[in-house]
């Protein structure tokens, strides 16, 4: 998911307008123009509630039917059953946490990664700078999937915050590069040569002085970083890289409904099949129209 | 083409006289021109009611402060002004274009680098940057119907060479190899390539350092010489054209606020605006405190006063009329005192202003 | 001084022999990142094999007693399997596994009864290359061209509806798009084959329909290559045209009086530039995106040998396309950054 980093709103001069200290209203604004980008936000916080409520409204173990295998949807079961007659409602519920549990925490460790070492390399630019970014280039040649895969078999994944964590120290790079650059113009600032004449330490410049400049930055990335760990994470339990049994994610419902259940051969169990999928693609459309918002809010220009 | 700038005289009587002398070839020709802006509070006018003369073997200087409209005003030349905004009102004449407002699609195309050379606010930047300057300007020749290359490409080396460039190396490099005054003189290359007889130049020598503005400016002198051009100049800073501008014309919020022969603006300044200026034109020798910053904020689009004086707000004479009636450009007289009761006035030559209180109309009537 | 003698300056443009000096050198630099990075991934995937759960290499050697072998034969089959002999200390392993793997030597397959690895990866790698520059090239040709009509048109109905698809593609993941694909196309609407990358009637090689059921059974895949990667190129094209056009050599152009379709050819070229960089980053993600597309699909590819490796625990199998996969792109990036100089006047300057 290298891919996926929002550049930084560098017009073609390099330099980025100084934001006025209200950048917080302007997000606001950004994500109010348009009535999608709110459906977008909705949509977020929907499945976020469901992943902190979702468990509790299920017991532990979901009640298999084997009277009704693959039933279409119905009163009883709004979203059908699955191949041992489960509830996919229930299922798709319950699997929403684990899901965004580990997108969470491999968003939160990739992000505080590419900003340290981004701004690391940035600031103190010369050799630390060379060596780090010789280590950021490196990691973001190897392609991220087939190393997660091999690492898998190495490490037994066995939990939601392991998971996330291997994924995080996964996908940083991209945001280290982003970040690095956008270090190396704030160094150029004034403010941050004063700084740096006054004999601060290194570490106040960076965390009192930049931080704060590229913070709105770093945060928005964090949704992608998160988004970029759940497709991951599905992904590898869709392989069933990461043993499915017992577990309660999207990805590995989808990895049973097309590797095991023969779902993906039968148009009976086109509800069980789809609702992972519709759940992955509605998580998509929320967080593409809140990056919309974002992406106006760091490049003006685009607003045509 | 008009010979006779005589009859040039403005269609109202409250305008002003053009400052064309009697045996000067008009350039261009710029008449009742309002270029305005649509924005989210109504339309808002960036150049209101100017007019404009560019006389054959002449160099206008046309300075202001940012938001004063000579920006706007340049590009409306080349009726190129960026949406929202449009041309309103007026006309303007060049040796071989009727009216440059009318045109459109291909004929103002054609227009545009034939009829009017013109040298970017950012010339540094002008050029595309993967592709060499010789073949840039083949492109443009193409552009505009010239099928002999050699001709072309002759008269580039030749420009190059006027410009202190060497040739053959200018032509073959990329934008990136060449440093700014070098970029600066490509865009006038690029500018003059046509044959046009009027140039406008926007801010020709910001962003330069001192030696290369030196070199720009003279470079200008002389080509205007060689090819008896119809320069303009746009620059905020009045000292840039003091000595080179056979004219000086100074706008304000959108308007002309005084125009003249340099000569006598620089040492009779009648506009308040124009006095603030000239003295806030710092000097290498004297005191540096007599170098004083105008007061106040020039207006943006938004702010200019759509009645009355544009300058009134930040001017010290500022008259109960200034904010009822919109001063017209009046003859600049000189007052020359014999005694307590006797005046003389003479008009100056060509000097316009518009004051109510320095340029009053000669039958003024004060409105209470 | 005066006006009639402006200054002569000289310009500063490189000579031909230099330049090539310089691209040598430029490639020389890049070819010697590539072979440390290589160097680097070979280590890495060394160590990751050493620390597989429960010793497999000691596993495979107990086996191999069990099944009446010889301690010194058993010792040698699995040094011939992983390329490293496990009883030795570990930086003699390490220095062994890295001579062979100078020399090709992968290993041999645990599961494919001792086939050496490299035929193995060799005999994969055209499954997953042509699909994935076949998915690129259609990809790349639509989203470009559509990206710069959306910049274009950013301010209407068509310009929004574009740059909306781009970013909902874009965010799609590779295994959705297959499966989506699958399931409509093969079971809801069937007809493309599945489960095979060709039909099995027909009798492998030049012939007619071979080559048909071939391309016939590549569609699939391919169309999911593209749609996953359609959407970066459009958003990526779209921004970059809207930088350019902020450019002020633009609106020189346009006042200039230049052809349309000059200033049409000044701005994509200056757009597309950017793009390349882009395309060293996909292609790594297009060969990321194989092991879920040949996974779903049964493509024998590379990205399906990675997984049913790993399901299989054939570790030198799983290391060896880890490697290949990895120096594809390494090399990919050399090659596109390469081209790059040729493209960019700046950078050749630069370098």
């Amino acid at each position: 998911m290298a891919v996926t980093v929002i550049e930084p709103g560098l017009g073609a001069t390099g330099t980025r307008r100084p934001r006025p200290p209200g950048h917080w209203q302007a997000a606001r604004r950004a994500l109010l123009r348009e009535p999608r980008r709110v459906v977008g936000a909705a949509i977020v916080v929907i499945f976020v509630v469901l992943a902190v409520v979702g468990p509790f409204l299920y017991p532990r173990h979901l009640a298999a039917n084997a009277n009704s295998i693959y039933a279409p949807p119905s009163l009883v079961h709004p979203l059908g059953t699955d191949f041992e007659g489960t509830d996919v409602l229930s299922l798709m519920v319950t699997g929403a946490r684990y899901v965004l549990v580990s997108g969470a925490v491999a968003g939160a460790i990739a992000v505080v990664l590419g900003a340290l070492v981004g701004l690391l390399a940035g600031y103190l630019a010369g050799a630390v700078d060379w060596s780090l970014s010789r280590i950021t280039d490196f990691a973001l040649t190897i392609p991220q999937y087939p190393l997660l895969v091999v690492l898998a078999a190495v490490v037994r994944f066995t939990s939601p915050v392991l998971i996330g964590v291997l994924l995080g120290v996964t996908s940083w790079p991209g945001l280290a590069r982003a970040v690095r650059s956008q270090a190396f113009s704030l160094r150029e600032r004034p403010y941050i040569e004063a700084s740096r004449s006054l004999g601060l330490s290194t570490r106040h410049v960076i965390v009192r002085e930049m931080l704060p400049n590229i913070a709105p930055y770093v945060a928005m990335n964090l949704l992608v970083s998160m988004i970029g760990a759940i497709y991951a994470e599905t992904g590898l339990f869709f392989l069933g890289i990461l043993p499915t049994s017992n577990v309660n994610n999207w990805g590995a419902m989808l990895n049973q409904a097309v590797f095991s259940a023969g779902a993906i051969g039968s148009p009976q169990a086109i509800s069980y099949l789809l609702s992972p999928l519709v759940a992955i693609l509605l998580l998509t459309l929320g967080i593409v129209f809140v990056l919309d918002a974002v992406d106006e809010f760091f490049n003006p220009r685009l607003r045509g | 083409m008009r010979t006779n700038s005589a009859s040039l005289s403005s269609p109202t009587a409250t305008t002003a006289q053009s400052v064309t002398v009697p045996g000067e070839v008009p350039g261009a020709e710029i008449r009742g021109l309002k270029v305005v802006f649509q924005t989210p509070a109504g339309p808002m006018p960036a150049v209101n009611d100017v007019d404009l003369d560019l006389p054959l073997g002449t160099i206008t200087g046309l300075v202001g402060e940012s938001g004063s409209g000579k920006s706007t005003l340049a590009l409306a030349m080349m009726n190129a002004v960026p949406k929202p905004g449009h041309i309103a009102a007026g006309s303007i004449r060049l040796p071989s274009v009727t009216d440059m407002t009318r045109l459109q699609g291909k004929a103002l195309r054609l227009a545009r680098g034939t009829a009017l050379g013109y040298v970017f606010q950012a010339s540094q930047n002008s050029l595309n940057p993967l592709k060499r300057i010789g073949a840039q300007l083949l492109d443009l020749g193409r552009a505009h119907g010239m099928e002999d290359k050699g001709a072309l490409l002759r008269h580039a080396r030749e420009l190059c060479e006027r410009m202190g460039l060497d040739p053959v190396r200018t032509l073959s490099a990329y934008q990136h190899e060449l440093s700014g005054g070098m970029r600066q003189r490509v865009g006038i290359v690029f500018a003059l390539i046509l044959n046009p007889s009027v140039l406008v130049l926007d801010e020709p020598t910001t962003a330069l350092d001192m030696i290369s503005q030196r070199t720009v400016l003279d470079i200008i002198r002389y080509v205007q010489r060689e090819r008896h051009l119809a320069t303009l100049i746009i620059t905020h800073d009045i000292a840039i054209v003091a000595d080179l501008a056979d004219y000086l014309v100074v706008m304000y919020g959108g308007r002309v606020v005084e125009k003249g022969p340099t000569r006598h603006v620089l040492q009779r300044a009648a506009h308040p605006y124009t006095e603030g200026l000239i003295a806030a034109i710092p000097r290498i020798s004297g005191d540096i405190d007599r170098a004083q910053p105008l007061p106040g904020r020039p207006p943006d689009l938004l702010s200019i006063p759509r009645q009355g004086c544009v300058f009134r707000e930040r001017c010290a004479f500022a008259i109960d009329q200034c904010s009822v009636q919109t001063p017209g450009l009046m003859p600049v007289r000189v007052t020359r005192r014999h005694d307590a009761l006797e005046e003389d006035s003479a008009l100056l030559d060509g000097q316009v202003a518009a004051c109510h209180v320095r340029a009053p109309a000669p039958s003024a009537k004060v409105s209470t | 001084m005066s006006p009639d003698s402006p200054p002569s300056v000289k310009v500063t443009t490189g000579s031909g022999k230099a330049r090539w000096a310089r691209l040598g050198r430029r490639l020389g630099a890049r070819v010697l990142t590539g072979v440390v990075m290589v160097l680097a991934v070979a280590t890495l995937t060394f160590f990751l094999v050493h620390s597989m759960p429960g010793n497999p290499i000691q596993t495979e050697y107990q086996t191999l007693i069990a099944r009446g072998v010889s301690p010194s034969l058993a010792a040698q089959q699995v040094a011939g399997m992983y390329g490293f002999v496990s009883s030795k200390p570990l930086i003699d392993q390490y220095g062994q596994y890295m001579w062979h793997l100078l020399q090709f030597n992968l290993g041999k397959s645990i599961t494919a009864s001792g086939e050496p690895v490299v035929h193995l990866v060799l005999s994969a790698a055209p499954w997953t290359i042509i699909p994935v520059l076949s998915g690129l090239i259609v990809s790349f040709l639509l989203g470009v061209s559509l990206g710069a009509v959306a910049a274009v048109r950013r301010t209407n109905r068509l310009g929004k509806v574009l740059s909306v698809s781009g970013s909902l593609f874009h965010g799609v993941p590779q295994f959705v798009w297959a499966v989506m694909l699958a399931y409509l196309f093969t079971t809801l609407l069937p007809i493309f084959p599945f489960g095979s990358p060709y039909n099995i009637l027909d009798t492998p090689g030049w012939n007619g329909p071979f080559i048909l059921s071939l391309v016939y059974s590549a569609i699939l895949p391919v169309l999911a290559y593209a749609l996953s990667s359609y959407g970066g190129w459009l958003l990526t094209m779209r921004s970059s045209v809207v930088t350019v056009l902020g450019d002020d050599f633009v609106l020189a152009a346009e006042l200039r009086g230049l052809r349309p379709l000059t200033q049409l050819r000044y701005v994509a070229r200056n757009a597309f530039l950017p793009l390349f960089t882009t395309l060293l980053l996909s292609v790594g993600f297009m060969f990321g995106g194989s092991i879920f597309i040949e996974e779903v699909f049964d493509y024998p590819g590379l990205g399906y040998q990675l997984v049913n490796a790993v399901n299989a625990r054939d570790y030198p199998l799983m290391s060896g396309d880890f490697l290949f996969i990895t120096v594809a792109v390494i090399a990919a990036n050399i090659l596109a950054d390469f081209l790059y100089t040729f493209i960019d006047p700046r950078v050749r300057k630069a370098a």
